[in-house]
């Protein structure tokens, strides 16, 4: 693990530009960013907002985690960062923001890929939809883990 | 150890959070025990947890773990739906 590299919890509006300056070095030529937004839609219903809940300590870990794998499987990264916003957001606004800075694109693109992807399965946060009618908490897939 | 009393911290994550109606709270178990034998005490106190039975999912300190790890005294056991964040 690099200790440069960042993983966060926050409440607030998640800052995308800054995180991204804040991972830049001089070895990078390429930043590969995702950003995760709330969708006005599921399933053809239409959402009004979500409310997203973390256990925080653990999600940290579960983030570093990820991390670590990253710079096993793809050494040439230069900087991750990870930032999950929790609590209550609106339609349009970034829930998760993933950035990775590599001197090659390819190598960025892989493992931002590769980090969302295992986000959403060993992450521990847990995110409710609000629609103009009820809510429900989105079912995830369940991990070999659990059996 | 054996017959001995330990006490469990326990944190409900989303929708398991929501069926017991209660966050966090403290409970002892008779040792030996494991995520298995704190499932089934939680189940009987808040028997909406039921539901969770197939889904449910286990940290045992921060860490993921399975239905067999047993438990120490002190340990903090959370429980949660499979995780839906991103």
């Amino acid at each position: 693990m690099n200790l440069m590299d960042i993983f966060e919890i926050t409440r607030e509006p998640i800052d995308k530009l800054g995180l991204e300056q804040r991972l830049l070095t001089g070895a990078a030529g390429a930043i590969v960013t995702f950003d995760g937004v709330v969708r006005d839609n599921t399933k053809g219903r239409r959402v009004v907002s979500l409310q997203y809940e973390a256990y925080e300590p653990m999600a940290v870990k579960e983030m570093r985690r990820i991390g670590a794998e990253i710079r096993e499987q793809w050494p040439d990264v230069e900087r991750v960062g990870f930032i999950h916003r929790f609590g209550p957001l609106k339609i349009s606004e970034s829930s998760v923001v993933i950035v990775i800075t590599s001197p090659h694109r390819r190598v960025a693109f892989e493992a931002c890929r590769y980090a969302i992807d295992r986000l959403k399965q060993t992450v521990p946060i847990w995110k409710k939809e609000i629609f103009e009618d009820g809510e429900e908490w989105v079912e995830g897939q369940a991990p070999e883990v659990s059996q | 150890m054996s017959g001995n009393a330990i006490k469990i911290n326990v944190l409900l994550f989303g929708a398991c959070r929501e069926v017991a109606g209660i966050s966090e709270f403290c409970f002892a178990l008779t040792a030996p025990a494991d995520v298995a034998s704190a499932w089934g005490e939680l189940k009987t106190r808040f028997p909406n947890l039921e539901k969770f039975e197939r889904s449910a999912l286990f940290a045992v300190n921060e860490e993921h773990a399975r239905k067999d790890q047993p438990l120490q005294d002190g340990d903090t056991l959370a429980v949660f739906p499979p995780v839906s964040g991103g």
